[in-house]
């Protein structure tokens, strides 16, 4: 029974501007390592082939390094992968895999669909169909010619393709690139694996983007997993499994803090992550002095423990309880500019009242540190 | 604070101890000469609480010149309750003790006790200076200091500050300034005093910049990397299709397309110009054969035309020869005519001559009579004249002569009326038969008579008597009488005249004859303007005329005048009417002979040429050669109908071949298949150009670079945002606990400018002065003034000035519990009597609340303080 993974958007080179020079880098590290795992897995399970349905590279100018890179980490898999270029390393003129051909970086069990046409591999029972992106825009459906497409008769007719599929996905995904919904019924396909879509996707039977293996934005959808496919016989219905095979998940959390339990609760929800992973907390609400210590040590604590930790605590207010003022000894003009800084958190410059706070009552927790020791 | 004793001992001017006890709890005078010592206890009570008792820098407290002495101050005080009791020594056996209640502390302790409590600091080291004196160096005024305010009061201010604000309660705030320093030092590190960013704030700026500029250079780079591989791309593409199609081959083809088409134009081009030249030569041929042949008609049709002029004119001469005859018979009856007329006209001319003869003899005739008349008449009339002038010359008498016979017979009767009046006077009445007689003349009847001589008078019957009259001039008058009568008869008698009344009457029958002769004269010029003579002539030649007219008369045919014969103008127009007919006759006759003559002539000629040209006409020769011309003429025009026919077509050939767009075409896609061609080989050439570029820019990793930079500025840029937020909670901050913090000082303001205002007003009524924010009088108002800035007061003012807010402070430190000991070295030298007086008011009021050392040396001044005046001298021990 002819088995393959359906994997796609691998985006190899992208670059994180928003984790700053120390962990954007480590992250884009981490796409070679997942290709690394699907290599380890499809080795482990002895699939037939492995199918990567476009944007293999993030960009057509990735270093020559780069592309080395990507293709020393399939090398874990010795059977047959099947690549077609997307939107992001279309098939130009010059592109990224002119080069990787160049480079002579390509292994001899990879094929690179450059141009559409019918790859048959009669060993594994196989007959791919290809539409690979040769611009990075079209606007026409490169699959249509699937239809009257031949294939050796018993062989499993597998469509690989990179666009979207019109009207079932958002309206602002990735490419203009259309799909038919139906192509598969109508070019009488047995799977078509689809890339483009960085979410794991099931459109019909046949059809199913698999996503991005390793998450790289915040809106999930189920990636981080591929698809590991197995097909009794042309004409029988996909057994699809989507496999988790990303290091990373990607969270991002709104909060809303007011009593002091919530934030009891959410620092409770920040150690039960037990993967490390890339979380963005926006946090709203408000908080005591004391309370907002706490929210820094638990903070603290996360930063250390996951690959990257942002927080936004633009809508967070900071007010000062009685108890805080007093434990401040914050006597004196000093008790009415905290007033003063506690009112002008409902103001416009909301931020910058809470940022002058909570300097100032750190001065005050650090003077009072400083009176204690002595 | 109440000083109650003082003891001063070998300290400075005091080698020996003084003591001042009971101190009064109100104003405490001390008055001395000068150098007598008052500075020195002011010294020695400074030196109890400013300087530290093991001090080694005090040396100038020894007196001088000796060096062994230990100073010594000891003082007894009350504050709060509590009685203090202060013993130190300096410099040699250095000691301190304090005493207060039952509490005692020495050294430092003791000292710092002190400090706390006035208010005032220790140095680290060295002599105390003013810096370090804090509220006492505000309440203490030294010798010549008293305008001195503000530096004084910025010694004392954070002790006034903590001092005062302790009285505001909970306002103040233990760790404001602090805090406002810390927070104002974290702002200075990241922007300046002008709120420019500097230190890190400004290199993460920079390094925005930087990157930012880095970030859109690699944009640019990635975009113009895009565009090449898409023109590659493009090229690539174009290049395949050229390739496959090569499209300048089509053109080529379509070129020599062209070029066989623009021969074969070419060649229909030639034979058309051959059939053209035959045209040409088939067309002047048969113009020669059409010449030819017009020729052969043209003596036919000239024949026909003789033929034709020849029967005109035959008939021509017919009808004129017809014409002759009714012209001449025209002619024969105008010639009778005109003879008839003309002898009408003969007759009536004789007639008319006739009766021309007779009528002028008839005219002569009756002019003849009339001159005879006139003549006869002028004969007579000159008889008549000559008549008249005879008598004229007769009779003629001049009215000279009259005049003059006048002029005598007046003077004669004048004469005789003298006679007569002078005269003898004889009237006489007679009756019956005249009887008398005087002088021969019978007298009858009544009269008188003049007698002028004797006169005799006979009266018949009777006798004669003789009358003689007298009168002496009787005589002379009958002389003059007499001569007057012999002139007057001379004269009369000259004249032939018998008397006047003839010579009257003979002037009277001259100027008659003369009227006659006049008119006579008159009618003999009528009848004969000439003269008699010539009228004679004239008449004598109208006889001769009428003779010859009677002459020609005799000599003309007796015609008959009766018979009315035409008026000889009618008979003369007839004749010339008659005449004008002959002529016209005559010529239409002469005329219509000529044409006969030329009609008959070209008969002649026509008649001739038809002869002739029958014989050429009817000549073989000529007849064959026309039938040859026909023939020829035939063919040539077969010949040229199909020339025509022919060129017609080829000429549409070539037109619709349109040669010179065949041209155009063969040069156009000649051009373009080169162009193609060299657009391939360029395009190729680009392809190798890009590709190599392309490959070369690959191996940088470019838009990963991008992403690496993209990475790094938003890591900067939010560092920066870090900063920028910092900044701006730092300078909210900052702004915050300024703004409270001036907001309290105001508050402590107030206190103090109530008591301020306690004084300035006894000193300068109705004055406001204001207080700064170090606590020092800033602006003095007065009414009536410029508003004065107190450091520019005169000297004066400022002490008094100075020495109120050294008041007003006080009062200020007792409401707030703490010691006010005030002490005034010399004060007040510089005011002028009333401000004295004032101020002495002032300084009274005050010593209410507060215990007042004064020092003066001028005791006069303060005598009116109601205190005792201490002298200096006599507090020595």
């Amino acid at each position: 029974m002819p088995r393959f993974l359906h994997t796609a958007d691998w985006q190899i080179g992208r670059q994180y501007e928003r984790f700053g020079p120390e962990d954007g880098p480590v992250l884009a590290e981490t796409r070679i390592s997942t290709v690394e795992r699907i290599a380890r897995l499809a080795n482990e399970q002895g699939v037939d082939a492995v199918l990567v349905a476009g944007d293999v590279f993030d960009a057509q100018t990735v270093s020559d390094r780069t592309i080395r890179r990507l293709f020393m980490a399939m090398q874990g898999y010795a059977g047959l992968w099947i690549m077609i270029p997307g939107n992001h390393d279309a098939a130009l003129a010059e592109s990224v895999w002119t080069r990787a051909e160049r480079l002579g970086a390509i292994p001899d069990n990879v094929h690179v669909a450059l141009q559409p046409g019918v790859l048959v591999f009669a060993e594994q029972h196989l007959a791919i169909l290809a539409a690979p992106l040769t611009q990075r825009h079209t606007y026409i459906d490169l699959t249509e010619w699937f239809e009257h497409a031949e294939t050796p008769p018993g062989l499993l007719r597998i469509g690989i393709a990179h666009g979207s599929v019109q009207g079932i996905l958002a309206e602002d995904i990735d490419s203009p690139n259309p799909i038919a919904p139906d192509r598969a019924e109508r070019a009488n396909l047995d799977y078509l694996a689809l890339g483009d879509w960085h979410g794991c996707k099931r459109i019909d039977a046949r059809t199913w983007y698999s996503g991005t293996p390793e998450q790289d934005r915040f809106k999930s959808n189920g990636a981080g997993q591929l698809l590991d496919v197995s097909i009794e016989r042309p004409g029988s219905e996909p057994q699809v499994t989507a496999t988790a095979i990303g290091q990373f998940p990607w969270l991002q959390w709104h909060q809303q803090l007011d009593l002091p339990s919530d934030l009891d609760l959410f620092t409770e929800q920040l150690q039960q992550l037990v993967q490390p992973s890339v979380l963005s907390i926006a946090l709203s609400g408000h908080l005591d002095l004391a309370g907002e210590q706490r929210l820094h040590q638990a903070l603290s604590r996360a930063e250390a423990f996951h690959r990257y930790l942002e927080y936004d605590l633009q809508e967070l207010r900071l007010y000062p309880t009685e108890a805080d003022i007093g434990g401040l000894h914050a006597d004196g003009y000093l008790g009415e500019v905290i007033e003063e800084l506690r009112q002008a958190q409902q103001g416009d410059a909301a931020g910058t009242a809470r940022e002058a706070l909570v300097i100032l009552s750190g001065l005050l927790r650090d003077r009072q540190g400083e009176e204690g020791a002595q | 604070m109440k000083l109650g004793y003082l003891r001063i001992n070998q300290f400075r001017q005091f080698r020996q101890a003084v003591e001042i006890r009971k101190l009064d709890p109100g104003l405490n005078l001390f008055c001395g000469p000068n150098e007598s010592g008052k500075s020195t206890i002011a010294a020695g009570i400074r030196a109890a609480f400013f300087e530290r008792h093991r001090s080694s820098s005090v040396d100038d407290l020894r007196p001088w010149g000796d060096s062994g002495a230990a100073p010594e101050i000891e003082l007894e005080f009350e504050h709060a309750g509590e009685a203090f009791r202060l013993k130190k020594r300096f410099l040699a056996r250095k000691r301190c003790d304090l005493s207060i209640g039952e509490e005692i502390l020495s050294g430092d302790e003791a000292e710092d006790r002190l400090a706390a409590m006035l208010g005032f600091q220790f140095p680290g080291r060295g002599a105390s200076k003013s810096e370090y004196w804090g509220i006492p160096g505000l309440l203490w005024i030294e010798q010549g200091s008293g305008h001195e305010l503000r530096s004084a009061v910025a010694f004392a201010g954070d002790h006034l500050k903590s001092v005062l604000g302790a009285t505001l309660g909970e306002v103040t705030s233990s760790s404001g300034d602090e805090v406002l320093s810390h927070v104002e030092g974290e702002l200075g590190e990241l922007l300046t005093r002008t709120g420019k960013p500097r230190g890190r704030y400004r290199e993460a700026l920079e390094q925005v910049e930087t990157l930012s500029q880095t970030l859109g250079d690699l944009d640019e780079s990635v975009s113009r990397y895009q565009l090449q591989v898409d023109r590659l791309s493009e090229l690539t593409a174009q290049q395949a299709l050229d390739d496959v199609e090569r499209p300048w081959e089509a053109l080529r083809a379509q070129q020599a397309e062209a070029e066989a088409k623009y021969a074969q134009v070419q060649q229909l081009g030639e034979l058309q110009s051959a059939d053209e030249q035959a045209l040409l030569k088939c067309r002047h041929h048969m113009q020669v054969v059409i010449e030819q042949l017009h020729g052969f008609q043209t003596q036919a049709d000239e024949l026909a035309e003789r033929k034709s002029t020849r029967d005109v004119l035959h008939q021509q001469a017919e009808e004129l020869a017809e014409q002759q005859l009714s012209t001449r018979e025209a002619l024969k009856q105008a010639t009778t005519a005109y003879d008839l007329a003309r002898a009408v006209d003969r007759a009536s001319r004789q007639q008319a001559q006739r009766r021309g003869l007779e009528l002028k003899r008839q005219t002569l005739s009756n002019q003849l009579v009339k001159l005879t008349s006139a003549f006869d008449q002028a004969t007579a009339l000159d008889a008549t004249l000559q008549n008249q002038k005879r008598e004229l010359a007769a009779v003629q008498l001049g009215d000279k002569k009259l005049e003059r016979l006048q002029q005598l017979a007046n003077a004669l009767r004048d004469l005789e009326i003298r006679q007569q009046s002078i005269a003898t006077v004889l009237e006489f009445d007679l009756d019956a038969e005249p009887r008398l007689i005087l002088d021969g003349e019978v007298l009858s009847g009544k009269g008188e008579r003049r007698l002028l001589q004797k006169t005799e008078l006979h009266i018949k019957g009777i006798g004669k008597l003789t009358i003689a009259p007298g009168g002496q001039d009787l005589n002379e008058l009958a002389r003059q009488l007499d001569r007057a009568r012999e002139q007057l008869a001379a004269e009369l008698d000259a004249a032939q005249l018998d008397n006047i009344a003839q010579a009257v009457q003979r002037v009277e029958q001259t100027r008659a004859l003369r009227t006659e002769i006049n008119g006579n004269e008159r009618m003999l010029e009528l009848h004969a303007p000439q003269g008699v003579g010539t009228l004679q002539q004239e008449l004598a030649l109208l006889r001769e005329q009428v003779r010859q007219v009677e002459t020609e008369l005799l000599a003309q045919p007796a015609g008959d005048l009766t018979t009315d014969v035409n008026q000889p103008d009618v008979a003369e127009q007839q004749l010339e009417q008659a005449s004008v007919a002959l002529r016209e006759a005559e010529l239409a006759e002469r005329q219509l002979q000529e044409r006969l003559i030329q009609c008959q002539q070209a008969l002649h000629t026509a008649e001739h040429e038809c002869r002739q040209l029958e014989a050429r006409l009817a000549s073989p020769q000529r007849q064959q050669q026309e039938r040859d011309c026909n023939e020829t003429l035939t063919v040539l025009r077969h010949e040229q109908a199909q020339l025509e026919q022919g060129l017609d077509n080829r000429a549409k050939l070539i037109e619709t071949a349109r040669p010179d767009i065949l041209q155009q075409d063969i040069k156009r896609f000649q051009a373009s298949a080169a162009q193609l061609q060299l657009t391939n080989q360029q395009r190729k050439e680009e392809i190798i150009r890009l590709q190599s570029q392309l490959q070369a820019q690959d191996a940088d990793g470019l838009e990963e670079r991008r992403g690496k930079t993209a990475a790094e500025y938003a890591s900067q840029r939010r560092r920066m945002q870090q900063f920028e937020q910092r900044a701006g909670a730092l300078s909210l901050l900052a702004s915050l606990l300024h703004s409270k913090r001036q907001a309290l000082t105001r508050q402590l303001q107030a206190p103090l400018q109530k008591h301020l205002n306690h004084y300035l007003q006894l000193l300068f009524p109705q004055a406001a002065v204001e207080v700064d924010e170090n606590l020092v009088p800033g602006q003095l108002v007065r009414a009536g003034q410029e508003r004065g800035d107190f450091d520019l007061l005169s000297f004066g003012a400022r002490e008094q000035m100075g020495l109120i807010s050294r008041l007003a402070y006080a009062d200020l430190l007792k409401e707030a519990g703490r010691p006010t000991l005030i002490i005034l070295d010399d004060a007040l030298v510089h005011s002028d009597a009333q401000r004295f007086a004032q101020m002495k008011r002032i300084l009274f009021d005050a010593a209410q609340r507060h215990q007042i050392l004064l020092f003066s040396c001028h005791p006069a001044h303060w005598r009116d303080m109601g205190v005792p005046i201490r002298e200096i001298d006599s507090l020595r021990c």
